[in-house]
């Protein structure tokens, strides 16, 4: 199993879109995936149709694992599950530790429920925390949509120091640009200047601004499936390849 | 109530939307449809595949397996007139696993089909349970198979759509109902019918039921010996004639002397063009392993030696099928049918009268008293010919108690058959070994012209494959020694003795 976390330390950046469409990409791809609600203002259950459980607002529910394993919502696409979560995160550094582990009551009872997942992906909060250093410690991959923005390359920086300082494994972090534009000079600016800077950090897919990304929330589905052969769709692919076919330590 | 999966069938006529009323707070959408189109129902001669609750459909070059759970695997790829393990790759071969080798797939009716994907949504849109609607419609009737499946965390929208097709849906619903709504009044072939025993029943009666029945068991693979499907036909077409011929040398004077000398004649007469072809079927059958047994560079040879296996099933097979065909053999077999279905149409003999009960008993007792006999002096040193003695007189042993098993306790009957069974397996592949050796030398002295010259690669082969079945038939002997001693426990000797012994009876 592979824990893959889509983190931002900021706002509005498209990291729901990238959640949702990354895993209806790992789930296309044949792959069983739960894809874990865990921003509470985020939106993948929404964008998905699934409505928010509403034992799932109790915080303890992690230690109760078959609360945690009835929750779990089917997404109406093959190998593609939701936990459709809001969740506050109290216990939630226990949840991931035991994801991780093989023994635990947890993974066992995934298993039981036939639902031990080839990647679970998890659309994390933006804000810094003991719980965001948990997940960063117990993911295998950070991806990190960077808008290129001077704002945005504040924030980043923000991270990539935090991570230093905490002593972070820094190759873990796979930022990607998003919602370019790449009429506006200052997009490629940003984009060859943070290039540069970061070079091991970036990946070279680049999700564009688009309609069409925007048009999930109407159409409350993944981008593949109303508009798989527009360019947003096809970025969110190579994103997806290149993550895939990328350096990933598998536990 | 409807079973705990969402499995239904609908005879006659459905539509989906007639279930949409009983779904409060959902909508049932159709997704995807396969437009009606052709198909055969796909099964072996006995319906193996229905048996295990199945259903194989083909549609144009796509198979189709549907599992008692509703559950569909599908390939594409022809089954008709292929064996499973000869179909392509795929899902539904992987799940036909352990379907038998020897019995080929055939289509056993045909006509229209029909499927629709459907989802049943909430007030969102979203999807919160699966299914498929398939349409199946024969000459014989009309049929509408509904599966739902749950998804997972929606249980409660599952139970509700489950119910509102329950409530709509009658009768028995198991892929059976499917069969028995498709094919009306056909009932799958059996190669071994059960026959119903009355303990008073007289055993002339007793007699002319079970040739009857195997008459008719032969009868109905007739066609599929001349159209070649598999070898099973001809295999089982033998095994009824032989019943029938055991039936009458073991019942002695259930008929009449004159007329049990003229119906062993007959029968022997319909059996003797079956032999040549059976045999080449046996070695062709085994030809994999036959070329496991040589090395390689004795292949060559063996190819030969199939090739002229291949030629002479083919000649056999000709004069069989001429014979089958011939007016001469339609007559004797109806009138052989007429004969054995009419009652008083036979000279009775003396023991014609004599209750069923009383007359197993005398039969099976005296018979294992002579396999007990005959096995209890085969030692590593008896002739070939004892073994054999042996082996023909368990087989007869086994015939009365399978034709007689229904008068009898069954758990005592399974009790004793097990072991038995085991010795006749041996014995049978002892026999096997033997028959085999006698049969390459006399093909390779076929095979020699007139100064007893023969095909050098084709002699190697031969000579190689008689070394190892002798080798292999002196093992079976030790076998048969061990597995008699094993049937011969005294256990088994008290339960014969108590089933089938009893003095006040005993002539």
């Amino acid at each position: 199993m592979k824990i893959i976390a889509c983190y931002s330390n900021k706002g509005g950046v498209g990291k729901t879109a990238t959640s949702v469409n990354l895993a209806y990409c790992y789930a296309q791809a044949g792959y069983t995936v739960l894809l874990c609600d865990l921003d509470p203002q985020g939106a993948s259950g929404f964008y998905l149709r699934v409505k928010p459980s509403k034992k799932l607002k109790d915080a303890r529910f992690f230690e109760d694992v078959e609360r945690f394993t009835g929750s779990i919502r089917a997404s109406d696409y093959d190998r593609f599950d939701v936990l459709p979560a809001n969740l506050t995160f109290r216990d939630f550094d226990v949840f991931l530790s035991r994801m991780r582990n093989k023994r635990s009551r947890l993974k066992k009872a995934l298993a039981a429920a036939g639902s031990d997942y080839d990647v679970v992906l998890l659309d994390c909060p933006p804000n810094f925390s003991t719980l965001s250093e948990n997940i960063f410690r117990a993911a295998d991959q950070i991806v990190v949509p960077v808008i290129p923005t001077t704002l945005s390359e504040r924030t980043f920086d923000q991270l990539v120091t935090f991570f230093e300082k905490q002593g972070l494994p820094k190759k873990k972090l796979r930022a990607f640009f998003s919602m370019v534009q790449r009429r506006k000079t200052l997009h490629l600016d940003t984009i060859e200047r943070m290039r540069k800077l970061y070079r091991k950090r970036f990946l070279n897919a680049e999700i564009p601004f688009a309609a069409d990304i925007e048009r999930m929330g109407q159409n409350r589905a993944p981008l593949g499936v109303y508009a798989g052969r527009s360019a947003a769709a096809i970025a969110y692919q190579e994103l997806f390849d290149e993550l895939e076919n990328g350096e990933v330590s598998t536990i | 109530m409807a079973n705990d999966d969402g499995f239904f069938v609908f005879s006659g006529r459905f539509d989906l939307t007639q279930v949409s009323k009983g779904l409060k707070g959902f909508s049932l959408k159709i997704e995807n449809s396969i437009p009606r189109r052709a198909f055969n129902l796909l099964d072996c001669y006995d319906q193996s595949v229905r048996a295990g609750g199945r259903l194989l459909i083909q549609t144009d070059d796509v198979l189709r397996l549907l599992n008692s759970d509703g559950s569909v695997v599908e390939q594409s790829g022809i089954g008709t007139g292929r064996f499973v393990q000869d179909l392509p790759e795929g899902p539904v071969r992987t799940a036909l696993t352990g379907f038998s080798s020897l019995r080929a797939l055939m289509g056993i009716t045909s006509g229209w089909f029909e499927s629709h994907d459907f989802a049943v949504l909430d007030d969102l849109q979203k999807t919160q349970v699966r299914g498929f609607a398939q349409s199946l419609s024969t000459q014989g009737g009309q049929v509408v198979l509904v599966c739902v499946q749950p998804m997972r965390g929606y249980d409660r929208a599952f139970q509700t759509v489950r119910a509102a097709f329950a409530d709509l849906s009658s009768g028995q619903q198991s892929m059976e109902a499917v069969f028995q709504a498709l094919l009306p009044g056909i009932s799958p072939y059996k190669a071994k019918p059960d026959i119903a025993l009355g303990t008073d029943e007289p055993s002339v009666q007793v007699a002319t039921d079970i040739i009857r029945t195997y008459l008719h068991v032969a009868r109905q693979n007739e066609a599929g010996v001349i159209a070649d499907i598999d070898t099973e036909f001809l295999h089982d077409y033998r095994v009824s004639l032989r019943r029938i011929r055991s039936v009458l040398s073991l019942f002695k004077g259930v008929f009449s002397p004159d007329q049990t000398a003229e119906f062993k004649q007959v029968f022997s007469d319909l059996m003797a063009p079956t032999g040549p072809v059976r045999d080449m079927d046996v070695y062709l059958l085994d030809k994999d392993m036959y070329f496991s047994l040589l090395p390689s560079n004795l292949h060559l040879g063996l190819e030969a030696m199939f090739d002229q296996f291949r030629a002479e099933r083919a000649r056999a097979f000709q004069a069989l099928t001429k014979q089958f065909r011939s007016t001469a053999y339609e007559q004797q077999m109806s009138k052989l049918t007429t004969l054995f279905s009419e009652a008083g149409a036979i000279q009775p003999g003396p023991n014609a009268a004599r209750g069923a009960y009383d007359y197993a008993c005398a039969l099976i007792w005296k018979r294992y008293r002579k396999v007990c006999k005959l096995a209890r002096r085969i030692t590593e040193d008896t002739p070939d010919e004892a073994v054999h003695a042996l082996r023909i007189d368990c087989k007869k042993l086994r015939y009365l108690m399978e034709f007689f098993a229904p008068l009898f306790d069954k758990k005592a009957f399974k009790v004793l058959i097990k072991p038995l069974k085991k010795l006749q397996d041996n014995l049978g592949l002892f026999n096997d070994y033997s028959v085999q050796q006698d049969a390459l030398l006399g093909f390779v002295s076929r095979q020699s012209n007139a100064q007893g010259r023969v095909n050098a690669q084709l002699a190697l082969a031969a000579g190689g494959l008689v070394g190892i079945l002798d080798q292999r038939q002196r093992a079976e002997r030790h076998r048969v020694i061990a597995s008699f001693k094993h049937f011969d426990s005294q256990d088994t000797q008290h339960l014969f003795c108590t089933l089938f012994h009893h003095k006040e009876v005993k002539t």
